[in-house]
């Protein structure tokens, strides 16, 4: 009855999830049948106890938001796999690494909660994070943020991006959100620590209409900036302004 | 989120106050984009809250032509918000946006 509850793990990906939001219940006859079938061969179904270790220690951000927000990741203590995508299937978990002998539960695949060896679930305390005090009144020397050099890279975005597109009212919503996504990408590498970054970006077709684009904001304006840039050409134009905050 | 409902009204009611019905007007256009930024951060700022603001204001002329207005941004999504709010009238297309940023 093990044997055949582990080939229906890892034969279906989706069944894992269905599994994993329900609790199992098991009976310690059936767990102590396992225990010993994993400890008394350990070659014989190499792969799929493989790929078992491997669901155990997996965590998805999808499923973790749709849960509570405090819950803690379910790790087996003799493992540490990191918790990424690749590791569902990752064929580096040696055996050896894998003993789910006494401190392993079945019952434990429900996201977030510890249980114990019967099927029970334990309440998890809620642990706070706390942070310390910094000390720190303001952006070190240096570390401000750099309005030329984010307007440069504004404007070689839009001039790499927006060479010879024409307007299209189908693609350019699409096209819009993606500019703003890349500016943003690329500004996150040069943002120095402790700052927020908010985007902006105006697609339009060029028309013989009028138009006005204006920001005005509430800031520090020792610590905190901001820079634009704009892109013309035949079919459309662009705006693309960014702002930089500090966070104290 | 009642403060979202209330941003929404303050930069609707900034709107109708400033443009109100009049067609769009090249020599206007300008005071009009700083008077309904000035107003909405006025009145955003006397609600009194740890929040650092950016308002940005798009004034376009209807004449059949299309416009996008896309942001991202890299914040606390716990504490910061924004509200975006489309308006128009006969003439001319309005799109505002408020940002909020927590101190």
């Amino acid at each position: 009855m093990a044997f055949k509850w582990q080939e229906a793990l890892c034969t279906s990906k989706t069944g894992f999830f269905i599994m994993a939001n329900q609790p199992l219940p098991l009976s310690q006859e059936t767990l102590a049948q396992f225990n010993r079938s994993m400890s008394t061969e350990p070659g014989a179904s190499g792969p799929p106890r493989r790929r078992l270790g491997s669901i155990s220690t997996r965590r998805s951000s999808k499923d973790q938001s749709k849960d509570q927000p405090h819950h803690r990741p379910l790790f087996l203590r003799s493992m540490t796999l990191p918790s990424s995508e690749s590791s569902f299937l990752s064929p580096t978990v040696s055996n050896s690494h894998i003993s789910m002998g006494k401190r392993f539960s079945f019952a434990g695949w429900h996201q977030g909660g510890r249980v114990s060896f019967s099927g029970l679930y334990l309440q998890q305390p809620i642990q706070e994070v706390y942070v310390e005090n910094t000390y720190r009144m303001g952006p070190e020397p240096g570390c401000r943020f750099n309005a030329s050099r984010t307007q440069q890279i504004l404007q070689a975005t839009l001039d790499s991006y927006l060479e010879g597109v024409c307007y299209s009212p189908d693609s350019c919503s699409q096209l819009c959100q993606m500019l703003a996504d890349l500016v943003l990408s690329k500004l996150k590498d040069v943002n120095p620590p402790r700052y927020k970054v908010v985007c902006q970006v105006v697609v339009g077709q060029s028309g013989k209409q009028g138009i006005r684009v204006s920001s005005r904001s509430l800031m520090n304006p020792n610590t905190d900036n901001y820079t634009s840039a704009v892109f013309h050409n035949h079919s459309l134009f662009a705006v693309a302004l960014v702002h930089g905050l500090y966070f104290e | 989120m009642d403060d979202d409902q209330s941003a929404e009204e303050l930069i609707t009611e900034s709107l109708e106050a400033v443009i109100g019905r009049n067609p769009y007007e090249q020599k206007r256009v300008n005071q009009w984009v700083s008077s309904v930024v000035e107003q909405c951060l006025g009145q955003l700022s006397k609600l009194s809250k740890p929040f650092k603001y950016i308002v940005t204001c798009i004034i376009m002329q209807k004449n059949g032509a299309g416009l996008q207005s896309a942001s991202s941004c890299f914040w606390d999504n716990t504490t910061d918000g924004s509200c975006t709010v489309r308006w128009e009238n006969k003439h001319l297309y309005c799109i505002v946006s408020v940002f909020g940023l927590a101190i």
